[in-house]
């Protein structure tokens, strides 16, 4: 698995209960590429569903610093060739995702998408993240649906401290 | 129990005045919607339902965001007046921007669609606008009503519903007119569909988003998402579990015990009528509290026990004070009373340990009797026998002792030794 000098991998810190992903198709949803576990396991990826644009929101459950992200597909012609990535945006549709620059917009590799090899964001731009949108708006081969065999966000936590176990340390 | 942003949408053109659907269309969608809004609402209190027209003079037009709030439901179903004709493509797309920018995000995205005129869009664009609403996780149910209405649009909405259907989530209902449209529209799954998720769409709940879904989890809660409160959730059952057993257990226990204890309270039945019989003699006595106390229970065993359940209140006390009487004027009374009851005093003391005592000590202030009563009264309670040798041998004790209060005492408490 790939790692980060000094980063740390914040699936930990990802809200679960509001992730959204939109296009997902419903036999392969987002669990697959996102958690811990799933996306471990090539067999299990998700998939667009109408065509091949996906839209993931990811919120944490508090404020990170972004370094670099993991996006590896499990076959090249349906695994993602450009992305955009979105910082503390909530309402991120289809249209603004198209029309806009994005924080920052990512052309991938095909041998960092198999490989799973991190790619480095713009540091500066993604230093107060709340939530991150990633926007994935093609495949390598033009293919109707895009697969994602797993998706690992880098970097570190504002705070060292989880307030939503504030309440737990208080009472012991 | 989805949570879920609703946009309604009214048809309100020109065609809704016809009175097919009692008092007119435009009425019965009122209706409907109302009762739509308050079936969303209810099945979870942070879903939302906003209304939108879908004709007008400037097109489909936003009347309500989605709000939890039924009166501004309520309140502006009444204002929308018929006028216009319909346009579904910009209708629905008004009402997913209006969805997607509900403010609580783990909200699923729904729109309801009734129609009741013919739709002037082509079927293209209708599929257009489907997939842009299945891409954008957005389910929509569509009523179709009214005559021609219905045949003309069957095969549009048909088409329209699978393109934007996923998980059969999205729904198209047809009304016949003549009917009450919220009545049909009470059994079909625009109104059920909670309860459908429930069951049929078990599967789709994990896979819909994970923000509403949930159902198919052992205590509602993915184990995946929050592992400690799924374990906390287990380990909290187990305690509960095992909880319930010892209870159960020693429920068993007891009884058991209580049988046991119901066979002596058998034998002993006739001799707890002294033991109760001596009981009222303490109530004139204030600081004999705890025997008081004791004194209903023991009342009511032996009323069980003999066939003393006739007499009525006044009968009793009345027999009771003149024992007390008696027997306190008997220096022997406690004492004489009391040895013979075994079994039904020492449960007694079981349960208030100093009540005996006290009570004995009350009626060893008393002075002195006819040992003669004493005797009579022995003889009359069932399962005594006056002639034997044990109560022989106190009576004659009695007999002896002349109420000095200190040796009373003292062999009331040899008695309880005795026992």
């Amino acid at each position: 698995m790939a790692e980060v000098k000094g980063q740390q991998d914040l699936v930990d810190l990802i809200d679960w209960s509001s992730v959204e992903v939109l296009n997902e198709s419903s036999a392969k949803p987002w669990a697959n590429a996102v958690k811990k576990g799933y996306r471990d396991d090539p067999g299990l990826y998700l998939e667009s569903d109408c065509d091949e644009q996906l839209l993931l929101y990811v919120p944490f459950t508090q404020q990170v610093k972004l370094h670099s992200l993991v996006l590896q597909g499990p076959e090249r012609a349906f695994a993602p060739s450009s992305a955009k990535v979105f910082v503390n945006r909530t309402s991120v549709g289809f249209d603004e995702a198209e029309a806009e620059a994005g924080t920052q917009a990512l052309e991938l590799e095909s041998d960092d998408v198999l490989e799973g090899k991190p790619v480095a964001l713009k540091y500066v731009k993604f230093q107060k993240v709340q939530s991150v949108t990633v926007f994935i708006g093609s495949n390598f081969e033009d293919e109707d649906v895009t697969r994602l065999s797993k998706i690992v966000l880098f970097g570190t936590p504002q705070f060292t401290t989880n307030m939503n176990e504030w309440d737990k340390a208080c009472k012991t | 129990m989805v949570l879920e942003a609703t946009v309604v949408c009214v048809d309100n053109s020109d065609f809704m005045i016809n009175g097919d659907y009692k008092p007119t269309r435009l009425q019965a969608q009122a209706e409907a919607v109302n009762l739509l809004a308050g079936a969303k609402t209810g099945s979870n209190p942070e879903n939302t339902v906003g209304v939108l027209s879908l004709a007008g003079v400037r097109g489909p037009k936003v009347l309500a965001t989605p709000t939890p709030d039924l009166g501004r439901v309520l309140h502006c179903m009444r204002e929308i007046k018929p006028e216009g004709s319909v346009s579904l493509v910009q209708g629905v797309q008004i009402a997913q921007l209006a969805l997607k920018h509900r403010q609580n995000k783990n909200q699923r995205q729904r729109i309801v669609a009734f129609i009741g005129s013919p739709l002037a869009e082509e079927e293209k664009a209708l599929v257009k606008v489907a997939k842009k609403l299945k891409k954008n996780n957005v389910s929509i149910d569509i009523v179709s009503f009214g005559e021609e209405a219905a045949q003309q649009n069957a095969e549009k909405l048909e088409s329209f519903l699978n393109a934007a259907n996923s998980n059969d989530q999205s729904h198209l209902v047809t009304v016949p007119p003549g009917t009450i449209l919220s009545d049909i529209l009470l059994s079909t799954p625009v109104f059920m569909g909670d309860s459908d998720d429930g069951g049929s769409g078990a599967g789709a709940g994990g896979s819909g988003g994970g923000a509403g879904g949930g159902n198919d989890f052992e205590f509602g809660v993915d184990p995946n998402l929050d592992p400690e409160l799924a374990l906390a959730l287990r380990v909290s059952m187990e305690e509960e579990r095992a909880r319930q057993e010892a209870a159960r257990e020693r429920e068993r226990k007891e009884e058991e015990q209580g049988k046991g204890g119901q066979g002596g309270e058998g034998e002993g039945s006739g001799e707890q009528a002294s033991a109760g019989d001596s009981k009222p003699e303490t109530e004139p006595q204030p600081k004999q509290q705890a025997a008081v106390e004791a004194t209903p229970r023991a009342n009511n065993n032996e009323e069980d026990g003999d066939g003393d359940v006739e007499m009525t209140d006044d009968a009793i006390l009345q027999q009771a004070l003149a024992m007390s009487l008696a027997e306190s004027q008997a220096n022997a009374g406690g004492g004489s009373a009391q040895d013979p009851v075994t079994p039904a005093t020492t449960r007694e003391a079981d349960k208030t340990p100093q009540a005996p005592q006290k009570q004995e000590g009350g009626a060893s202030g008393s002075a002195s009797a006819p040992l003669g009563f004493a005797t009579e009264i022995l003889s009359n309670l069932p399962g005594v026998d006056v002639s034997d040798e044990n109560v022989q041998q106190v009576l004659s004790a009695l007999k002896e002792k002349q109420s000095p209060k200190r040796s009373r005492e003292e062999g009331d408490e040899g008695d309880e030794e005795d026992k």
